[in-house]
């Protein structure tokens, strides 16, 4: 089944998709594991998308949101828009998560696209993976009207637990498993008191005595009256088919005891630390093996049920770790967003700055590819809003025959989830045939193509637009009119102006003071809050400063109850997360706060007009 | 999912088949009179209707007439969670304003998914109660274009699961379910909707200046003025040639290939489609300065999108008609669509002005998601809230506790769970499983009417599903009234139930909590001690109250306790309540250790010597993240509208806005709170400060080799992006 040529999911190809990806659920996923590790080990690159219930990025339908500064706006700084996503990623909750490793030959790409549906179940009832989670209405109505199954994935989910989780839960949740001697603190012996000694030696003689009596032929004649006697007197026990005695501990330290006494016992034994709730060991169980070949068949019968309960506790997370630790390239259309959310979900709790968070993911994912960053390297593709956008716009312009086949069958019937991500692999085949890249496995000496590390671990944060430009005149011209750079030294944040539109501020603003006779431009970032940028260096600092001191000709602005404040503000405002209150109120609150002196470090925004929104285009949507 | 639905169909069929046969045997028309046995099937359910976006305005026209010759409602809800974190649960010792901070927070979190409202009259020909349970589904979607409320709500995920263990069906609710505006933002739709029209279909003066000073600064935007401008003018000579040329169709057409010719108001007319409103902006310039007769109007469509049409008008006469007929007819589009978009709130609307006796389960929360979804925020006090639901609905009886304080019932239920299923099977055998044969003379027979026309939407209803549960609830007052001595045979049909003595003292009694061990009156707003509760814990004294958070987390109570007893004396210390791991209430036995704790505290935290060290109160200080304030910090936290997991984060968040409200609102506050203050404000000026910037700091932690391979490795990105993004 070979989908070829673009279009941005015509009817055709939708269909074609419909069922291309293997839907996992709870009752699956054990079974798919072992199959989804081997394609991950094949492939060249995995790519995934997800399905949230809500997002920081500016949709259509985001406008009916009261606190729309909360996405990323035209204003926003790397920093800043991390801080949005980070709040998005904590709120919000994953509901799906296709992956699809896949290998590119030329122009022929095979992929396998898996779909996992998830829900965060509170299986271990601590609180884990998440006590509750935000939705946005129009992010669940959109879904719907694509056709997602939400009782799928509310009963059929797969739940997970974070790296961080599962440690935490591991505390509580105790798992038996073989006890190993820590090489770490120097070995109890050495420095031994006579209670350890005596403890060690009882340990020891105990399971001597225990061990010979095992080993010697049972009677096969015995009673039971016999055998649960000897049982009861050796306070032997049978695990499995095993004999084995437990030895009652009530400290690592005894653990540690215990386990060294019967090392030097024999190699037959092994030693298994039974944990309660709360992590204290409570015994040590010894088990004895009749061979060098049983004891490596109770080690990979101990390991089996370690796994069946580790993937109990993972459950999706076995995924990512698997992914993880292939080290394979992952593409993603929406980084920022994408490994926010994955970061939160399956590693650990976001880090509080841009900085932390990418040296965090490394440790994770060392090689992640952003197709939005991609898609800058090719002038025209900078303002193609989103995958059907770009791919259109590349079937017009160049010819890249992409042969995308998909060796599942068509088995799962009418379900079109998982396509997006198709696509994904789709243009990400076209781009990396424009910019020539190569995977790292692909590379020959004296290859001029790029190396794709230089495109890994560079988001660029994705605005979506209210609009999908389909129109070419939209994509082909004025690339540069209209994003430029702005140092956020020329940011201005208004706010105290009441309802009004961003065209009828700024005609007012003129009126108010004589730096607004000077070429500005102005976007509302929600109903409270304007954003002023000035493009004299410097007219925004006198500006701010006119106002701080109170002096005459900022007289009118105060008078009409404007206010004021520069970027600091407004990322100190990110960075104490006070999403909660209207933009204006969140600046309020933070000038009322003690100012501190520290230098501000200018930083860059891609100040663009159509990133923006004015009110009109919010009621348009 | 399909399986289980097609089972309940299945099993639905079954039930249908049953109740004709008997009603033919019965020959009782076309209610089903469950309480004599048919009904029962596997979950003992009855005939409930399910109603969605689709039978709504249909059922809703039913409805009205039920309601109108009911003697009761019962309702029920269903949400999508009850506690936005394990600190906001209801604790028996909550004081009665924070105990409506959480309920309000709860109610203001969450969604309701399902709304069930049944109701119930008295049929004396038959001498049994008729009843008419329907299921709402609802789902607060976003209908029209302005900036609602929080489009954005919360779920739990054990609640989540809870409902979809009773099989709930949550795409039903997402793609059917019904929407609603509450009265408050119908009037604010109203208002944001008609100047909006007004302004944007006309072409006030105001707007011309204002668009003409859209600066053209791009070559693109001069580029693509021109090529309108041309189209424009080729559509324009297009339409005024006479269509009978055929030549000149051919060219319309090949010349229009952008747009799509249309007739509106009967005139000719562009759909301007895929443009972005920087160009309909540019359009609409082009159209003022340099075609008089071509007019931008901008409609709502069906679908509820922005249609933006550039008409031909002839005169200048009919230009003004013509945007004298756009406006009206968005006059009335926009009370059409409001209206419309009220949805599920005509429901609400009705029971409150019927104003009949409201009845539920434990509903008080209940009812503050109605005032929340349908009514309006909700005000900042139990007492003000509790007056306005009064206003709406006069009367309203909660049967958890007329279980609770009616003896007769007491001696009844024997000890029993009063949760409304197991209430509901002990005082309605007939009804929840009518298989087995009781004595008529005690039990209230309950018949469920279902028109055999509409039947596709009716199910068989299952416990936790909102309507069957309004069922039961309605059942099981009905009941209770018999016990109570209310004759039903004796009642005139025009009788008012919450006229009857008998009943009078349980109406508009609720609780406000399921363990606050009171009952507040609606009526009056009065808070009293219930008779007949258990206490679990003394009553408290929240003036002697403490809050402490952010202590290390190995610290048990008893370390808590030990550590404050040496400073304060053995018995200073009355009791210690975790709130969560990271949070204590602890109560002292003098008010004025309050302030001392706090001041003392503070001392030691400005301090840093040995003795501040060798201080009984440092291993609570431990950390360095300890926090303190007293029970009105506490109340300010749980007002807050966001929810962390772990108290000591929410503590924190809320730090800033705390402060905020003491910095412009009471400037009078004694002492003590005068500490909270500078409590809560630390947090967050401390961890702002950890958060900066700092090359001291920085330079003096070691940094592995790891860090540094990081930081190198990111700077290297870094001006790897810079140079191509220059």
């Amino acid at each position: 089944m070979a989908a070829s040529g673009g279009g941005g999911g015509g009817v055709a190809a939708r269909r074609r998709f419909c069922g291309a990806a293997k839907q996992i659920t709870k009752s699956n996923l054990a079974a798919a594991l072992g199959e989804i590790e081997s394609r991950v080990r094949g492939c060249d690159f995995v790519a995934v998308a997800s399905r949230r219930t809500g997002d920081s990025s500016s949709s259509s339908s985001g406008a009916g949101d009261r606190r729309r500064w909360r996405r990323v706006l035209g204003a926003d700084t790397a920093e800043t828009a991390y801080l949005k996503a980070k709040r998005a990623a904590e709120s919000f909750e994953l509901l799906q998560l296709a992956v699809c490793p896949f290998r590119l030959r030329g122009s022929k790409v095979l992929a396998f696209p898996y779909n996992f549906h998830l829900f965060p179940r509170d299986e271990l009832n601590m609180g884990m993976p998440s006590y509750s989670f935000s939705c946005q209405t129009s992010f669940l109505t959109s879904m719907a009207r694509e056709g997602f199954d939400f009782n799928l994935c509310v009963y059929d989910g797969l739940s997970y637990l974070s790296r961080v989780q599962e440690s935490m839960s591991r505390e509580r949740i105790p798992i038996p498993h073989v006890g190993r001697l820590s090489s770490s603190s120097s070995p109890p012996s050495t420095r031994s008191s006579v209670a350890d000694s005596i403890f060690m030696g009882r340990v020891k003689s105990r399971v001597e005595h225990w061990r010979k009596a095992a080993k010697e032929p049972s009677n096969a004649a015995e009673g039971s009256l016999v055998k649960s006697l000897r049982k009861l007197i050796l306070g032997g026990d049978e695990y499995g088919s095993r004999p084995c005695l437990i030895i009652d501990v009530c400290s690592d330290h005894q653990v540690q005891l215990a386990l060294e006494a019967v090392s030097h016992i024999s190699d037959e034994l092994v030693p298994i630390v039974v944990p309660e709730k709360g992590g204290e060991p409570t015994a040590v169980r010894v088990v004895l093996t009749s061979s060098e070949d049983d004891k490596n068949l109770l080690m990979a019968e101990i390991q089996k049920m370690e796994d069946e309960q580790n993937l109990k506790v993972r459950g999706f997370r076995e995924v990512i770790d698997l992914i993880s630790s292939s080290q394979k390239p992952i593409i993603s259309y929406n980084c920022m967003h994408d490994f926010t959310f994955i970061h939160s979900k399956f590693l650990g709790p976001l880090p509080p700055t841009e900085h932390e968070f990418m040296c965090s993911l490394r440790m994770a994912f060392n090689n992640v590819i952003d197709v939005g960053h991609l898609l800058k390297e090719i002038g025209p593709l900078r303002r193609a809003k989103n995958i059907p956008s770009a791919l259109s716009y590349l079937k017009r312009r160049f010819f890249v025959p992409v042969d995308l086949e998909i060796p599942f069958g068509d088995e799962n019937g009418e379900k079109s989830d998982g396509h997006d991500v198709l696509r994904l692999v789709r243009l990400f085949a076209k781009l990396n045939h424009l910019l020539k890249i190569t995977p790292d496995c692909q590379t020959q000496p004296g290859d001029q193509s790029t190396q794709i590390e230089d495109y890994s671990n560079v988001f660029y944060p994705t605005y979506t637009s209210v609009q999908e430009h389909e129109d070419e005149e939209n994509i082909g011209v004025g690339v540069n009119t209209n994003v430029r750079k702005v140092s956020t030294e020329n940011l201005v944040f208004l706010w105290g102006f009441g309802e009004t539109s961003a065209n009828d501020l700024k005609h007012r603003l003129k009126g108010y003071h004589v730096l607004f006779s000077e070429e500005f431009e102005l976007r509302l970032a929600d109903n409270t809050c304007a954003v002023v940028v000035f493009f004299r260096p410097g007219a925004a600092e006198e500006l701010l400063r006119e106002i701080g001191s109170g002096s005459a000709s900022a007289e009118n602005m105060a008078s009409e109850g404007l206010k004021a404040a520069g970027f600091e503000a407004y990322k100190k405002v990110c960075i104490l997360g006070l999403w909660d209150a209207d933009l204006a109120d969140s600046l309020e609150s933070v000038l009322a706060e003690p100012t501190s002196d520290h230098a501000a470090v200018p930083a860059e925004v891609l100040w663009s007009g159509e990133l923006m929104l004015d009110i009109n285009d919010l009621l348009e949507s | 999912m399909m399986m289980m639905m097609r089972r309940r169909r299945s099993e639905w069929r079954l039930v249908r088949a049953c109740s004709r046969t008997l009603t033919l045997t019965l020959t009782l028309g076309p209610s089903r009179p469950i309480s004599s046995g048919e009904a029962g099937g596997s979950g003992g359910g009855a005939a409930v209707k399910k109603v969605t976006r689709w039978n709504f305005a249909e059922a809703l026209e039913g409805l009205r007439a039920r309601v109108r010759e009911a003697d009761f409602v019962a309702v029920d809800l269903e949400m999508t969670g009850v506690t936005t974190a394990p600190w906001r649960d209801a604790f028996e010792f909550d004081r009665p304003d924070v105990r409506y901070l959480k309920l309000r927070d709860s109610a203001r979190s969450f969604a309701v998914v399902q709304l069930g409202v049944c109701p119930f009259r008295w049929h004396a020909a038959t001498s049994s109660f008729r009843a008419h349970p329907h299921n709402f589904y609802i789902f607060p979607r976003k209908e029209l274009p302005i900036d609602g409320p929080s489009y954005e709500f919360l779920c739990q995920t054990t609640s989540m699961d809870f409902l979809a263990k009773y099989q709930f069906d949550f795409n039903t609710c997402i793609n059917e379910g019904i929407s609603y505006l509450s009265r408050a933002q119908e009037i604010e739709a109203l208002r944001k909707l008609r100047p909006q029209y007004e302004d944007s279909s006309a072409a006030p003066s105001h707007t011309f200046e204002e668009l003409g000073d859209i600066p053209i600064v791009s070559t693109a935007d001069l580029l693509f003025t021109e090529r309108m401008k041309n189209r424009f003018t080729e559509w324009r000579e297009g339409i005024l040639r006479s269509p009978s040329e055929d030549s000149s169709e051919e060219s319309l057409k090949f010349s229009t290939v952008q747009f799509q010719t249309v007739f509106f108001k009967m005139r000719p007319a562009i759909m301007l489609n895929g443009f972005s409103s920087h160009q309909l902006k540019l359009i609409q310039l082009i159209l003022r300065k340099h075609f008089k007769d071509l007019l931008y109007v901008r409609t709502v469509g069906e679908d509820g999108t922005w249609q933006k049409r550039v008409v031909y008008t002839d005169s200048e006469e009919d230009k003004a008609s013509l945007l004298k007929e756009v406006q009206e007819d968005a006059t009335r589009s926009t009370v059409s669509r409001v209206r419309s978009a009220v949805g599920f709130r005509h429901v609400i609307d009705l029971l409150a002005s019927e104003q009949k006796l409201i009845v539920g389960h434990n509903c008080l929360l209940d009812i503050a998601h109605i005032y929340n979804k349908f009514i309006g925020p909700l005000p900042s006090s139990m007492a003000e809230f509790v007056l306005a639901v009064h206003e709406i609905f006069p009367y309203v009886v909660d049967t958890k506790h007329l279980l609770n304080s009616s003896q007769g019932i007491q001696y009844f239920m024997k000890k029993k769970s009063k949760s409304l299923s197991s209430a509901f099977s002990l005082l309605c055998p007939a009804v929840s499983s009518p298989s087995k044969n009781f004595g008529t003379s005690s039990h209230v027979k309950v018949e469920v009417e279902s028109d055999e026309a509409g039947s596709s939407c009716f199910s068989s209803g299952a416990k936790h599903e909102a309507g069957y549960d309004a069922f039961m609830t309605g059942c099981v007052f009905a009941q209770i009234c018999c016990h109570l001595g209310v004759n039903f045979e004796l009642l005139s049909p025009s009788a008012n139930l919450t006229k009857i003595d008998r009943l009078a003292p349980y109406i508009n009694l609720l609780y406000p909590a399921w363990n606050s061990g009171t009952v507040i009156n609606l009526s009056t707003g009065t808070e009293k001690p219930e008779p007949g509760y258990k206490r679990n814990y003394p009553p408290v004294v929240f003036s002697k109250v403490i809050l402490v958070w952010g202590f290390p987390s190995k610290l048990k109570p008893k370390d808590l306790k030990e550590s404050i007893c040496k400073v304060f004396g053995p018995d200073s210390v009355t009791s210690i309540f975790f709130i969560d791991s990271t949070a204590a209430l602890i109560q002292l036995s003098k008010e004025e250790f309050v302030n001392d704790f706090l001041l003392l505290k503070d001392t030691l935290e400005r301090k840093d010597d040995a003795i501040s060290v060798l201080h009984p109160l440092s291993v609570l200080l431990e950390g360095g993240n300890t926090r303190a304030g007293n029970y009105d910090t506490y109340r300010d936290i749980c007002a807050a509208s966001a929810s962390k997991f772990l108290f000591a984060d929410q503590a924190d968040a809320v730090g800033t806005t705390c402060k905020r409200k003491l910095d412009f609102g009471s400037r009078d506050s004694a002492g003590s709170s005068e500490t909270t203050e500078v409590e809560t404000i630390s947090p967050d000026v401390k961890r702002l400060e950890g958060l900066k910037p700092d090359p001291k700091k920085q330079s003096s932690r070691p940094l592995s080799c790891e860090d540094i391979l990081d930081s190198l490795y990111a700077s290297k990105s870094l001006l790897g992006k810079r140079m191509r993004s220059a």
